[in-house]
């Protein structure tokens, strides 16, 4: 089914990684200017942001998951790579499907055990930052998660699709 | 019994392994009815150690540095320094890709950059194929234990021991499974006498001359960190800013459009790392509750007996788990098991991170799942076995440096004021 249009998941996905770009370059300029404002503020001017090192430890925990979210759609988490080089291919297409099925299911469990975390967070009032509330840096979490369980789910329709594909290719 | 044993069909299967600990650990929470909001809290953790973003920022000068013109310079400078020795390609592609993994830390990144250029000319100037390609597949590896690899800061943060310590140990069980490998090659090809170059002072200079602005990096961040003027990650953040105006906008062989894609791919390798710590630490605090290690040390105790038989025990362990796990994974997950069993049995934590890190840098290049066995196949278009049986000798030569750094602490701790 030839289609010029994109639809709405191709733009769904193209916006998306636009989106991830703009983070990962964003919380990486930050981490490493404030790094180093932080050393020059320090030798020479004696004094220092007594904030920027919780505030970096946040950037790193965003950028952890950001970059997380990005390693499902470029396919790239770590895995024990060990049937892929050894079993055929719609074998190996089966399998992904159900790693893939079981991976969207833990990441949903654990963005909503976060959530849930989070709603304790605002209810008691927790802050970070001195006086920044504390959810609003932490609900990277389960955005996140929640974002990789639907990578997940796409990526186990993909090998569906692929996997009927390749079995039409047969019949035919 | 029956949930471990799902659990470990579908790691094998190819689930990311973040999942499969992850539901490891609230399987464990669960039957001890702990509410699963826990996780979250424990997963937070990963915001809250002091050095972690030091991988961030050296994953992306590694990877700067590799798609820049830097690997050319590098084995240029070397090659001048070192060509005038019997078999000296060889060695000058050792040292080249060891300085080389250290800045770039094990991800395979050394292969495709420096294999790149190394390959074509070993076999230019005339070296058997077979040990063309075992060289080039093992040195992809090779300097992990020299400062600032990501292993060595990842082992620190997970050891809580001064990364500062770790980078001064590693450097003699470094430098002596670079000897090794050198004087393997140098025996191998004690035909070829040829000597890729002749040794001259103005070549040397001009190479130099050339690299001027990449040979502060080393001393950048070793003179940083061990003159106390500067934390591990203030000198990671300050190679990564060093690199970026040197490679893109010095020597603009970076154009800024490329940079995006660049700050991606490196990021990606860092979520996958960092997301696999978070959950570990879960999986570890859950473990640590349930007091598993003290369990672990029992159990290690009533098999041996003094160091030397637990130190043997640990090998043999750590070359099937590094057959089976990559490095980052394996130090998140086993190092907070094994240091309380070693605290037992006397070893030295620094001494154990070095023979961790050195037994599990033959995890890369072991079958089924070395990862530099398949960049190396992949990269030079040879089948996969012939891929093994080429690096097969030279991962007899590292064993027997790893069983040496092993039964040898001296030589890990050495350098490592007390």
């Amino acid at each position: 089914m030839p289609d010029n249009e994109p639809s709405v998941l191709q733009r769904l996905d193209a916006a998306g990684r636009w989106v991830e770009n703009l983070f990962l370059v964003g919380l990486l300029a930050a981490m490493m200017l404030l790094s180093v404002a932080q050393i020059i503020a320090r030798e020479f001017f004696n004094t220092g942001f007594f904030w920027a090192g919780e505030f970096i430890r946040i950037l790193v925990l965003w950028l952890a998951m950001v970059g997380a979210v990005a390693a499902c759609r470029e396919n790239r988490h770590i895995r024990v790579d060990a049937i892929s080089h050894l079993l055929s291919e719609p074998v190996v297409r089966i399998a992904r499907v159900v790693v893939d099925v079981f991976a969207a299911a833990v990441c949903a469990v654990i963005a909503w055990h976060s959530w849930r975390y989070l709603q304790e967070e605002i209810a008691y009032e927790d802050v970070v930052l001195v006086d920044t509330p504390a959810w609003v840096a932490h609900i990277v979490v389960p955005v996140a998660f929640a974002l990789m369980s639907y990578r997940f789910v796409i990526g186990a329709g993909q090998s569906v699709v692929q996997l009927r594909a390749g079995k039409e290719g047969q019949d035919a | 019994m029956i949930v471990a044993v799902a659990l470990l069909v579908l790691a094998i299967l190819g689930a990311p392994l973040f999942t499969v600990i992850a539901s490891s650990a609230m399987i464990g929470l669960r039957s001890e009815d702990a509410d699963l909001m826990s996780f979250a809290l424990n997963f937070l953790e990963i915001a809250s150690m002091d050095f972690l973003v030091a991988i961030p920022l050296f994953t992306f000068a590694g990877y700067l540095l590799s798609e820049s013109n830097a690997p050319q310079r590098l084995v240029r400078m070397t090659g001048s320094l070192l060509g005038w020795m019997p078999g000296g390609l060889a060695v000058v592609a050792l040292a080249a890709c060891a300085f080389f993994t250290a800045f770039t830390g094990g991800s395979g990144v050394t292969i495709i950059a420096l294999g790149a250029i190394l390959y074509p000319a070993l076999q230019h100037d005339g070296y058997a194929d077979r040990f063309n390609l075992g060289l080039v597949t093992s040195s992809g590896s090779l300097g992990l234990l020299f400062a600032p690899s990501l292993p060595i800061i990842l082992y620190g943060v997970v050891s809580e021991v001064p990364i500062d310590k770790l980078f001064l140990a590693g450097i003699l069980p470094g430098t002596l499974m670079l000897c090794m490998l050198a004087g393997y090659s140098m025996w191998i090809n004690r035909g070829i006498r040829k000597p890729l170059s002749s040794f001259s002072g103005s070549e040397i200079w001009a190479a130099l001359k050339e690299s001027a602005w990449e040979i502060p990096l080393p001393f950048v961040v070793l003179g940083g960190i061990y003159s106390g003027f500067l934390v591990v990650s203030e000198a990671a953040a300050i190679t990564a800013l060093y690199v970026f105006v040197v490679e893109v906008l010095v020597h603009r062989e970076i154009p800024f459009r490329e940079l995006t894609g660049i700050v991606r791919s490196s990021m990606v390798l860092v979520g996958g790392i960092l997301i696999i710590l978070g959950v570990s630490i879960v999986s570890t605090d859950y473990m640590i509750g349930a007091g598993i290690p003290q369990l672990l040390l029992e159990w290690v105790s009533t098999l041996v007996s003094s160091q030397t038989s637990f130190l043997l025990l640990l090998l043999l362990f750590l070359l099937v788990l590094g057959a089976i796990l990559d490095i980052f994974s394996a130090i998140v997950l086993v190092v907070p098991l094994i240091l309380p069993i070693a605290a037992g049995f006397d070893v030295h934590p620094v001494h154990l991170g070095i023979v961790f890190l050195a037994a599990m840098e033959l995890g890369y290049l072991t079958p089924p799942v070395g990862l530099n066995l398949f960049i190396s196949s992949y990269r030079f278009e040879q089948p996969i076995l012939h891929v093994y049986s080429a690096t097969f000798p030279f991962l007899m030569i590292l064993l027997l440096s790893v069983i040496l750094i092993a039964f040898w602490p001296g030589l890990s701790l050495w350098l490592v004021p007390t």
